[in-house]
């Protein structure tokens, strides 16, 4: 947008009679282009050669009966594809066969959904056939029209999605989905453009400067205008008009010639817009992202992890953050479960220092349990490790503790592991059978059936057969879904000690178990094997059926998993309430485990009024929630559900933000994904309308995170979804502390103030241009010459301020990190309110002033400035404004700069001498190509008169005296937060001098 | 693993002083006396020049003699077009009080003549002044070329709007016979103008060089015969010529027009006493603006004004100001402090 008002400026120069060449924008502006195309075509380089590596992977395709080697992009709907192991897919394929017996294969899905586990897909060796002649059918039909029907047959197979890597030997597969069609590319949503509130707020001064540019051109021309009608101004006779301007003053051309005056000043006076800002913000942007990927504090050492910024655009965005939701499992907790607890027989053990509290003799007595425990699971070993599995020797060497398991879910991987601590240890499966070695005895059992978890049954069970030959079921899950199932065993207990570890935070699971006769099982496994093989509403059948299995269990006891919390959690929720940032805890478990984690990690204190807001159906208790929160003395915390939630937001959205915002805690529990986004759209649409940042680390939170104004992902164990699909991905959550304390504050003080130095920088510069019309009877004369027109921007003035909003470092960062209301200070975009905008604007025509006027009364007047009596010309006179004021524009920045490195020494006085020395040089010579020789020797005249050096000097100081004045003032008499800070860390430097000093 | 290792290693972020924004830097730190000591010093410094300037300022000596109203009916006589070849002359008598020490200058000064217009700038042909191509007058609309199509030289409306008044300046020594006071044309440009910038086409004589070309509407004689007796002066090389193609920044402007030579009675420069201009009129009334002669010494840095040394003086005085003040608030402060500690 903002290059299309440039190009508009460059085209009405182009047309136009106007005093300044076309060149002077036109070469800023196709200086702005080819940045901007370097930098974009970098990146596109960058996407193309990636592309180009997953396009042109070779692939095995059986075409016109063969095996043909070709390139993965020629793939076509209906080829079958052979797949090696550890070989990525390239396409949606349908699983036709594999080279083992039962044609299964192991395959992740990491780069689907970021789960690493392996899961196993199965073609049912005996539909295969029929299956690939029904599915070409289908395929061959057309895509959108079918999908959705296909799409659910499907699910009979189990599709195998583009990039699943595959850990197996050979695998077959029919491409059913390719290019943009593929699951994988379905998910790439396309990421709506998040604006930073810097540019929301940068835009907002463009349009300022855009009506002052008009209306500084409207004034013009009608000043003009009102000259001209003068008779004695309109034609000066040594002035004369041409013959072309004398035909057109008739009133059809008088409009014409008001437009194009009024164009030209347009042009003259367009520099107030700065063309470079566009480029230097992006600039910085870009620049001052990689170090955040740099900071070795934000590196995380045990998975050499380092923060990754996916957007440049939103850094300062960092230093804005009135709001913070976050995920609990996997950010706030490290998703690494840890066996605490658990309860057998209606009897409470702990394990303590990895081991349980429990005697030998107990460990037969709850043999079954252990079992349970060891045989319920979906768990794999390792491939590695298990190769030599059946080997006797190695085998028994083999430490428990060494077998590496690979689960789904992390629950079920801690279980694993603790039985195997107790003694009984899994050790493989191969085929149709579990090896159990129970205390040093191997044990084979037969796996006949498992019963999938699934999310609303919430529990999952197998059929075994044990080594003596009878048939067992094992269930476990959540204990809502058990409990109730159970007919036997220590209900009453066991439910009390569940509730118990749920306040303690940790998640719960029951067991249970059947004996199955072997009449039972086989109606079992009749049924089981029609609902799989059904067409139709095979979910239905299936649920029925799992139903009919899945009742009068005998409820074995109940284990206690913990989440650790990760390091450092308390004290960032700490800090970052004291900077004045509210924490919102959204999570998707459970209100008794999300309270007691949100306890433990700080977000809830003891002290803290816990309010209450569940399984709301009314408004009643909302009303007098908001009357109890209304007392401010102490502090509230709020746990809502899902439930009340999405009911408190339809129906009292106003009354519930009300009590939220009384609240300085709120914790949702149970919330679905969507209902995540909701809750941040909600607070981003709120009349203060805060910047809002999420965190999360899973696919369920990827919503949320795209919602919010700065998405941060965690990379954790549940894959990189979430980090995909941020901002900003982090590994730890302890980072988000440096990365808003420091680098958001920096970021956004950076940024802030090289957008108000643009503008100041610029003001400075067309005001002495608009002053100078009112001396030349507004004829459009320019004051500076077109190379300095062009260059101020680009060379003069550019590099300090890009530095400067590199390098920055108002104050030391570990003061940043360790005094987090500092961040209060920047809050509310306050380096870019109202008036702080003023005072620039206002110094910035000061600063003109000061200029203009100052040169005009020195030499202006009648004045001779070199001792020989010469005069100086209007040239001069420009030159000498345009040399202050490159002098006081680049001191000025020197002055806001509080972190001097070499390199802003460098490129501050360096910017000077270069200006000295270009313009030497450039005054120096008759330049032959250029068809004005304005300036020539005009520099080095004025130079060489003294009078012109004491007016710069007085002219810089008396400039900046007026800041330094107002700085100073403002230090000592209403000092910020920030700036005390800065005063005290040089306090206690120089205190500690003085000791030094002292002892020596 | 092995590879995993290398491949962690590689991830982490080089530790060199510029990624981890460690950089070795100066924090800039405003203490109380530094900030006051810098004032202080800054107030003195500025009041000192100030000081100088001022002084030095004060002792040049200047007299100005405006001439348009006395000189009105020579410009009346130059309205009518008829009467354009006759010579009139004026003549301005004025007393000098004091004595001008030095060198003195002669600058004509006008005021409410637009030398800065956007068109009369751009309105000069610079590969024509330099000597090279005399028939360039590209830019110079609307005085490019006469009404027979000769390209005009000095073409444009800076050349063709030359100041060409004459102004001799005689002393009455005793009442009776007057002296005219000795001036120097010569070193009145910026030598990179005379020398560089402006050339006279090659030829044997001048007059064959500017064949083929015109002389500007306004103007009485051609460009050749602006100086008859110096060929050094003459041409596009005349003094008066090329300090009127610099054109002045504002309306009202002055420009150098002799030097004093000092010989015979003026050694020491201008004496008081009697003196008068005698002028040979240029069109003035036409542009409805003033005219006068302005008679100044100069000191090294020029006809300094005294806003210079103002400038410097005030400013010192409000630094001190200032800093006076931030003492106070600063003293003020640290017995709050005191007095909140000993609390």
């Amino acid at each position: 947008v903002a290059n299309f008002y440039f190009l508009i400026i460059f085209l009405v120069q182009l047309m136009i009679d106007t005093p300044t060449s076309p060149i002077t924008s036109g070469l800023p502006l196709f200086f702005v282009i080819t940045v901007t195309a370097i930098k974009q075509g970098y990146e596109d380089w960058l996407r193309h050669n990636s592309d180009n590596e997953v396009n042109g992977a070779p692939v095995y395709v059986v075409r016109s009966g063969g095996l043909v080697k070709t390139r993965s992009k020629n793939i076509r709907v209906g080829d079958i594809v052979r797949i090696a192991k550890d070989e990525i897919f390239p396409a949606d394929l349908v699983l036709l066969s594999s080279d083992r017996l039962d044609g299964s294969c192991h395959v992740t899905t990491a780069s689907l959904d970021g789960e690493t586990n392996l899961k196993v897909c199965t073609c049912i060796c005996i539909m295969l056939l029929w299956v690939s002649k029904c599915f070409w059918v289908v395929v061959t039909f057309s895509f959108d029209q079918r999908r959705k029907k296909f799409v659910k047959s499907l699910k009979l197979l189990k599709i195998i999605n583009f990039l699943k890597e595959i850990i197996l030997f050979c695998f077959a597969g029919v491409a059913i989905y390719t290019g943009m069609e593929t699951k994988m590319a379905l998910n790439y949503k396309s990421k709506s453009q998040k604006r930073s509130a810097v540019e929301k707020s940068m835009n907002t001064f463009l349009i300022i400067y855009l009506i002052i540019l008009i209306s500084e051109a409207i004034i013009s021309t009608i000043l003009k205008y009102t000259w001209e009608a003068e008779e004695k101004w309109d034609e000066p006779w040594y002035n004369q008009k041409t013959e072309h301007q004398r035909n057109s003053s008739k009133v059809f051309y008088g409009i014409l010639r008001f437009i194009s005056d009024f164009l030209a000043f347009l042009v003259l006076y367009n520099f107030i817009i700065p063309i470079s800002l566009y480029v230097t913000v992006e600039m910085q942007k870009f620049l001052g992202s990689f170090f955040i990927g740099w900071d070795l504090d934000l590196y995380h050492e045990e998975s050499g992890q380092k923060a990754q910024v996916n957007t440049s655009d939103l850094n300062e965005e960092l230093g804005q953050v009135e709001y913070v939701f976050t995920d609990k499992t996997g950010t706030l907790t490290e998703n690494e479960m840890q066996f605490r607890e658990c309860s057998i027989n209606g009897i409470k053990y702990q394990e303590i220092n990895g081991r349980l509290n429990i005697i030998f003799l107990q460990i037969k007595e709850h043999n079954l349990f252990f079992k349970a425990v060891s045989l319920c699971h979906t768990v794999q070993i390792s491939n590695v490790q298990t190769d030599g599995i059946g080997d006797g020797p190695w085998q028994s060497n083999f430490a428990p503790s060494q077998l590496e398991y690979y689960a789904s879910s992390p629950d079920e991987k801690a279980l694993v592991e603790a039985a195997a601590r107790i003694g009984i240890v899994f050790v493989g499966n191969s085929e149709e059978t579990m090896e159990v070695k129970t205390l040093g005895k191997l044990e084979r059992y037969k796996l006949l059936h498992i019963l999938e978890f699934d999310s609303d049954r919430r529990r999952m069970s197998v059929i075994v057969q044990a080594p003596s030959g009878e048939k067992l079921l094992f269930a476990k899950g959540a204990e809502s879904s058990i409990l109730p199932k159970c007919v036997g065993g220590e209900i009453e207990k066991t439910r009390i000690h569940v509730d118990e570890f749920a306040l303690k935070g940790l998640r719960t699971l029951c067991m249970a178990y059947k004996q199955l006769t072997s009449k039972e099982y086989e109606e079992i496994d009749r049924r089981l094997f029609e609902a799989r093989t059904a067409l139709q509403q095979r979910e239905e059948k299936l649920a029925d059926v799992f139903q009919f299995i899945e009742k009068d269990l005998i409820l074995l006891g109940a284990t206690a998993v913990e989440d650790r919390l990760q390091d450092r959690v308390r004290e960032t929720i700490e800090a970052l309430r004291m900077a004045g940032i509210k924490v919102w805890v959204l999570t998707g478990d459970k209100h008794e485990t999300a309270v007691s984690v949100s306890l433990s990690c700080g977000h809830f204190h003891r002290t803290m009024n816990i309010l209450e807001l569940i399984n709301q159906k009314s408004d009643s208790e909302l009303f007098s929630l908001w009357i109890i929160t209304e007392d401010h003395v102490i502090q509230h915390g709020l746990v809502v559900d899902g439930t009340s939630l999405s009911l408190a937001l339809r129906e009292h959205e106003k009354l519930f933000m009300e009590v939220c915002r009384n609240c300085s805690a709120v914790l949702c529990c149970r919330m679905a994904p969507l209902q995540k986004a909701k809750v941040i759209r909600l607070i981003k649409i709120s009349p203060e309308k805060p910047i809002t940042l999420a965190v999360g680390d899973g696919a369920n939170d990827v919503s949320m995170i795209q919602e919010a104004h700065v998405g941060i992902g965690i990379m954790g164990k549940e894959g990189r979804q979430a980090a995909r699909n941020s901002d900003y991905a982090i590994a730890r959550f302890k980072f988000l502390s440096k990365l808003l304390f420091v680098h958001g504050h920096y970021y956004y003080i950076r940024i802030a103030t090289l957008v108000q130095y643009f503008f100041y920088k610029n003001v400075c510069f067309i005001t002495p241009q608009f002053l100078y019309q009112f001396y030349c009877l507004f004829s459009q004369q320019t004051l500076y010459d077109s190379v300095y027109l062009t260059l101020y921007n680009i060379c003069f003035t550019s590099l300090p301020i890009l530095i400067y909003s590199l390098l920055e470092q108002h104050i030391d960062p570990h003061v940043l990190q360790s005094k987090p209301t500092l961040y209060r200070d920047i809050s509310k975009n306050r380096q870019l309110s109202i008036k702080t905008f003023l005072y620039w604007t206002i110094l910035g025509f000061s600063h003109a002033f000061i200029f203009f006027f100052g040169s005009y009364f020195l030499i202006g007047k009648d004045i001779s400035l070199l001792g020989n009596g010469q005069m100086f010309g209007n040239w001069t006179f420009g030159t000498l404004v345009f040399t202050v004021m490159v002098i006081t524009v680049t001191v000025k920045m020197a002055l806001e700069t509080h972190f001097w490195t070499w390199i802003n020494h460098l490129v501050t006085w360096g910017s000077i001498v270069f200006y000295f020395i270009f313009s030497l040089f450039y005054g120096g010579i008759l330049w032959p190509f250029l068809g004005s020789q304005n300036m020539y020797f005009v520099f080095i005249q004025l130079l060489s008169s003294g009078s012109a050096w004491f007016a710069i000097i007085i002219m810089v100081v008396t400039c900046l005296f007026l800041d330094i004045v107002k700085k100073v003032f403002d230090r000592q008499l209403h000092p910020t937060n920030t700036e005390k800070a800065q005063v005290t860390i040089f306090y206690i430097q120089y205190l500690f001098k003085l000791k030094v000093c002292n002892s020596e | 693993m092995k590879r995993i290792s290398e491949d962690y290693q590689s991830r982490l972020p080089d530790n060199t002083a510029l990624k981890q924004q460690q950089l070795p830097a100066y924090r800039l730190q405003l203490s109380a006396t530094g900030v006051l000591s810098g004032f202080f010093a800054a107030g003195a410094f500025c009041l000192g020049m100030g000081i100088i300037l001022i002084l030095s300022a004060k002792s040049i000596k200047e007299i100005e003699v405006k001439y348009t109203k006395i000189c009105a009916n020579c410009a009346e006589l130059r309205e009518d077009a008829t009467n354009f070849d006759k010579e009139c002359t004026c003549s301005i008598p004025f007393y000098l009080s004091e004595t001008m020490k030095g060198n003195v200058y002669m600058y004509y000064k006008l005021y409410g003549f637009y030398q800065n217009l956007y068109q009369y700038i751009l309105s000069r042909s610079n590969s024509q002044l330099l000597g090279t191509d005399l028939k360039d007058v590209g830019n110079c609309a609307p005085f490019s070329n006469s009404h027979d199509g000769t390209p005009i030289a000095p073409c444009g409306a800076i050349a063709n709007s030359i100041f060409n008044d004459t102004i001799i300046l005689s002393y009455n020594l005793n009442s009776s016979i007057p002296i005219e006071v000795p001036m120097l044309k010569s070193k009145i440009t910026w030598w990179t103008d005379k020398y560089v910038k402006f050339q006279n086409p090659s030829s044997i004589n001048l007059s064959s060089a500017f064949a083929g070309t015109t002389k500007p509407p306004y103007w009485s004689k051609p460009v050749y015969e602006l100086d008859e007796e110096d060929p050094g002066n003459n041409g596009f090389l005349n003094d008066d010529f090329i300090v009127w193609m610099r054109t002045a920044a504002f309306p009202t402007f002055k420009k150098l027009y002799r030097r004093l030579n000092r010989i015979q009675y003026f050694i020491e420069g201008l004496p008081a006493g009697n003196y008068s201009l005698l002028i040979f009129d240029f069109p003035v009334t036409r542009f409805k603006g003033e005219k006068s002669v302005v008679l100044s010494t100069l000191t090294w840095s020029g006809g300094s004004s005294l806003f210079l040394g103002l400038a410097y003086t005030v400013t010192g005085a409000v630094t001190w100001l200032a800093a006076f003040s931030m003492m106070a608030i600063h003293l003020m402060l640290k017995k709050k402090k005191m007095l909140f500690i000993q609390d």
